[in-house]
């Protein structure tokens, strides 16, 4: 048990003597995972909106998509994007494998089904009697998708909250298009597989905290919008 | 003199839902700053009417003119002139105030929203300075159907459709929701379209009352409708029983559930002891409710308890003057069953 107890005290001497490779990979990790979260949340909102509250045919069948894409596993997403962004790739001459960008790209495909499936959820269980009060007020069709939007806030919030969850937890996608490079692509979570597998335990908690005290931030962050 | 051009005019307007027709109004016309009622059981599409009226969707078939010109959902000649307010207090998640502002906000009114606020809250008397700034969930149904309402006249509009507006409110509520409504009419010129199950009360302000029955205008004024199922009786008349042994007698009905529809002037209120002098006459015991006169006609009605049924019977004066007719009062009704049309 001491090692364990040893590898606190020496996590907590990492993080405040600003130890330069765990704060790499806690940078890395949220250029990563920002990138992803802009590019989910613009994408994913107006889809979502439009999923749960425009009718159009074949909209069960696009839902069941969405909700399969919900289990889409990091090692799958990791080896498709891989697979595109590699040499030999279609999109291989962009020169994405190994960098934070082609982490990013494969973050977005894991965290947009859940905000679209999440938001559109909300704005399914929008009460019916919204639109009516929005136009009955004089509503132009933008201030009634602005406002429908806005009633549903803490929805939308909730789909981005759960998809930033998966997005800073995974470790596939980071490990197979990131490559676990020092100083580059080295996120928190390739970071910590790969201390533990050194046995280096103290960077892998000190990491750990980290990746605890962001989410611990985000949800104060939430909470406090909540309120307003 | 031209007569005034009508707000509303509706033309071979037809609303189906997922196919089935809901509505079909061949031609209504609405006068400016009038008041109109509109009075049916649930389901007889008054709640279409007004939702089409306030331009939330478009009809299947048919158009509803305003001010003259063929309007649809989102034009900009009718999106900040005509508002409805429904049944269920619903509001907005944010605080009364917002709520109010609403409305001002979308027209791009970037002056001081508080002035017109407060005013839209004490009409429907509330206190804005304790209401204005509650959240939507911190009101109760009847607080939130005024701020509601508030919110619409805030913008002082053309025409107000209120849809059973005192429905689901206590009371006071509801006499303050109906005192703030009229004063649209009286201070704005307002055109006013409600919707309600109180007959009387659309009866004492409107200029027109309008009866909707399966989606279709069925006639203006005072009226009775009696929904069946109807049971044979021995002598070939049907009945609908009323409990306590009275049924309510009519000739032949085309089906067993067919709706019967009696105009009050065709029932009389009579003596006892007359009633044994007619002949072809149905006779039934009721007890006066309430003794009121209708705006449009103004003729006087009273409000009959038979049974379970209300019925609404024309009084001449003279014979409100020799049987010293008030609430309570026990009186026998007479009608012929042939003067039943059936819907």
């Amino acid at each position: 048990m001491d090692f364990i107890l040893a590898g606190f005290v020496e996590a907590i001497r990492l993080l405040l003597g600003g130890d330069g490779q765990t704060w790499s990979a806690v940078a890395a990790t949220l250029k990563a995972s920002s990138g992803s979260m802009a590019a989910s949340l613009t994408l994913g909102i107006p889809l979502g909106f439009a999923l749960g509250y425009l009718d159009f045919p074949a909209k069960r069948q696009v839902r069941l998509l969405v909700d399969t894409a919900l289990a889409l596993p990091t090692v799958f997403i990791g080896l498709v994007v891989y697979a595109f962004i590699s040499n030999r790739g279609p999109l291989g001459e962009m020169g994405l494998l190994f960098t934070l960008t082609g982490i990013a790209i494969g973050q977005t495909i894991l965290a947009l089904p859940v905000v679209i499936a999440l938001s559109a959820t909300a704005v399914e269980s929008m009460d019916r009697h919204l639109r009516t009060l929005l136009i009955s007020l004089g509503a132009s069709r933008r201030q009634l998708l602005f406002s429908s939007l806005w009633e549903v806030r803490y929805g939308v919030l909730a789909a981005g909250l759960t998809a930033y969850g998966r997005v800073m937890t995974e470790v596939g996608i980071s490990m197979m298009v990131g490559g676990n490079i020092k100083w580059h692509t080295r996120t928190i979570t390739t970071a910590i597989a790969l201390e533990t597998g050194k046995g280096m335990f103290s960077t892998g908690i000190a990491l750990g905290l980290v990746l605890i005290a962001i989410a611990f931030g985000v949800n104060v962050c939430l909470s406090f919008l909540r309120n307003k | 003199m031209k007569a005034p051009q009508p707000i509303y005019r509706i033309e071979n307007l037809v609303h189906r839902y997922n196919g089935d027709p809901v509505l079909a109004v061949d031609h209504l016309d609405i006068e400016p700053a009038s008041i109109m009622g509109l009075v049916g059981p649930n389901g007889s599409g008054k709640s279409t009417l007004l939702k089409l009226m306030a331009f939330i969707f478009r009809p299947t078939h048919g158009r509803i003119l305003f001010d003259g010109k063929p309007a649809l959902p989102f034009d900009e000649s009718v999106r900040f002139q005509v508002t409805l307010l429904t049944q269920d207090p619903y509001l907005m998640k944010r605080t009364a105030f917002k709520n109010i502002a609403y409305g001002l906000k979308v027209r791009g009114n970037r002056e001081d929203w508080t002035r017109p606020v407060n005013d839209a809250l004490a009409m429907v008397g509330l206190d804005p300075d304790i209401f204005s700034r509650r959240q939507w969930d911190e009101l109760s149904g009847g607080e939130a159907q005024r701020v509601a309402l508030a919110a619409r006249l805030v913008l002082k509009p053309r025409v107000l459709l209120l849809d059973e507006p005192t429905a689901s409110v206590d009371a006071a509520s509801s006499e303050l929701i109906r005192t703030a409504s009229l004063r649209a009419r009286s201070e704005w010129g307002t055109t006013l379209v409600i919707a309600s199950h109180d007959r009387q009360w659309l009866y004492d302000v409107c200029d027109e009352v309008i009866h909707l029955f399966k989606g279709k205008p069925t006639g203006t004024g005072s009226s009775n409708m009696v929904f069946g199922p109807w049971v044979p009786e021995e002598n070939g008349l049907f009945a609908k029983p009323l409990g306590d042994g009275i049924r309510f007698t009519v000739s032949k009905p085309p089906n067993a559930d067919a709706t019967a529809f009696i105009d009050p002037a065709a029932i009389r209120i009579i003596d006892s002891a007359e009633a044994s002098a007619l002949a072809n006459i149905v006779f039934v015991d009721g007890t006066v409710s309430r003794i009121a006169s209708e705006k449009q006609s103004g003729n006087l009605f009273a409000d009959v308890r038979v049974g379970s049924l209300t019925l609404v019977v024309r009084v001449d004066e003279s014979h409100l003057a020799a049987m010293t007719l008030h609430r309570g009062w026990p009186v026998t009704l007479a009608y012929r069953p042939d003067s039943i049309r059936w819907l």
